[in-house]
């Protein structure tokens, strides 16, 4: 009968705390998300799990959980905690873009770089709030809408925010259609979402192929600390365009980012264990990352609006709101807000250069925020 | 989170705004190079294709799924045209 009462006392129902319930509760809330709605069902679903199975408490004694070393959890984290499945992501979102749109219209590159001022304003505020430089820094690049940046990035500088940086992220990630449209039609004017653009010139595949040799050599010789996420990106791009690795291409694009994403999405989610997940920390993070989100997307638009001051061909300001990083949803919801102003207005093609020059310049300010703050 | 007051010298403190101008003229301009570099780069290709034309790559080969009928075209063919030279009465 002792047997059955220590037992007893080792069982998850009895360890449960309120913490533990509330984290279950979020990621039933992510699984609910991922599948009803289909927001971001690849990452939510996984992380939604993770949040269940990490929040079981663990019997003392026993190496289950992900903070426990030699657990098979830990393994699997290791890989996040030490930033090695972030560039394998890239490698096969490289893999899988097509950056003919952003090569026919280089000028759409700068709303990429515009957007990325919600990285360094979110950093400010963070650093206002009392964070430490390091903390600002992983905080801020949730601006970058890059789930896999803020990884990198936050295992580098705040391993000890990194659960709450991942979750924030992938979740504004999500809510893309959500927080965008409002800030978008709030900035402009009817008649400049109504505005109609060129359509793209034909890239040929030479320019394909020196494209991401050379933008990885401009990028890492300014920012080097962004060579592993740019030089994987640009490293899938290239085995897809060169068009005789198309083994490698599809496996990168395929195997590789789906293993990589569900091992990814499973054990970030572990990692939100209530004991060190819900703190105010973590609410300050989140908020600051809605404000990034919000900062980033206004100043994508207005830079395209400022653009316009000086083109003759002008820009619709809505795909400025592409600038952030998140491929292909904020492309998406651009499209959406363009086609309920004019059906006939296809603004899906132009949005996508912003998209991946967002990719790319959140990863080059990860890499610039990595050499500056660390240590 | 080193201190839980919200305070401006914070921002000072942790050369907040430096940080921040120096992040953002360090990712235009990386990125306006790449902007530059791909505007002119199909001029510069004009020149290039002249010395080194441009050849098309080679892809591997696509697999087509056989059916059991695959390769056997012609026989079909041939089988449907004597049926159908039979039907009308013709004569070998």
């Amino acid at each position: 009968m002792n047997i059955l009462f220590e037992f007893l006392k080792t069982t998850g129902a009895v360890n449960m705390s309120g913490g533990n319930l509330l984290m279950i509760l979020i990621g039933m809330v992510f699984i609910s998300l991922a599948i009803r709605k289909d927001y971001e069902p690849l990452l939510l679903l996984p992380i939604g799990f993770g949040c269940i199975v990490g929040n079981i408490p663990p019997i003392a004694g026993m190496s289950v959980g992900v903070y426990d070393a030699g657990s098979v959890l830990s393994y699997i984290y290791f890989g996040v905690s030490q930033g090695i499945f972030p560039p394998l992501i890239f490698l096969g979102i490289g893999a899988m873009t097509d950056f003919s749109t952003m090569l026919s219209n280089p000028r759409l590159i700068l709303l990429g770089a515009a957007a990325q001022m919600g990285i360094f304003l979110t950093l400010i505020g963070a650093l206002y709030l009392g964070f430490t430089p390091a903390e600002a820094g992983a905080i801020g690049i949730i601006g970058g809408a890059d789930g896999p940046t803020a990884i990198f990035l936050s295992a580098k500088l705040a391993p000890h925010l990194l659960g709450a940086i991942a979750i924030a992220a992938y979740s504004y990630m999500a809510l893309v259609p959500v927080i965008q449209p409002p800030i978008m039609k709030l900035l402009t004017t009817k008649k400049e979402r109504l505005i109609r653009m060129k359509p793209p010139r034909e890239v040929s595949q030479r320019e394909k192929i020196i494209f991401p040799i050379a933008a990885f050599l401009i990028c890492a010789l300014i920012a080097p600390g962004a060579i592993v996420l740019i030089g994987m990106l640009f490293f899938g791009n290239l085995l897809k365009e060169s068009t005789v690795t198309e083994r490698l291409a599809d496996t990168a694009r395929h195997g590789l980012i789906d293993i990589v994403t569900i091992l990814l999405g499973f054990s970030v989610g572990c990692s939100t264990q209530a004991q060190t997940f819900l703190s105010p920390d973590s609410l300050l993070i989140f908020g600051l990352g809605a404000t990034a989100f919000a900062v980033a997307t206004a100043c994508g638009v207005l830079f395209a609006k400022f653009m316009n001051l000086f083109l003759k061909d002008k820009i619709n300001p809505l795909i400025g709101a592409a600038g952030v990083s998140a491929v292909p949803d904020s492309a998406r919801v651009v499209q959406m807000v363009g086609q309920k102003e004019d059906p006939q207005n296809f603004l899906l093609m132009h949005a996508m250069a912003p998209n991946v020059a967002g990719v790319i310049g959140s990863a080059v300010a990860a890499g610039i925020l990595w050499s500056v703050l660390v240590g | 989170m080193s201190e839980s007051n919200f305070n401006y010298q914070n921002i000072i403190n942790g050369q907040g705004f430096e940080l921040a101008f120096a992040g953002m003229i360090i990712v235009f301009t990386a990125l306006s190079l790449v902007s530059i570099f791909i505007a002119l780069l199909p001029h510069l290709l004009v020149s290039v294709n002249r010395w080194v034309p441009e050849v098309h790559h080679h892809s591997a080969p696509k697999t087509k799924a056989k059916s059991p009928a695959a390769g056997n075209d012609t026989e079909i063919a041939a089988a449907i045209g004597y049926v159908l030279h039979n039907r009308a009465g013709g004569s070998a």
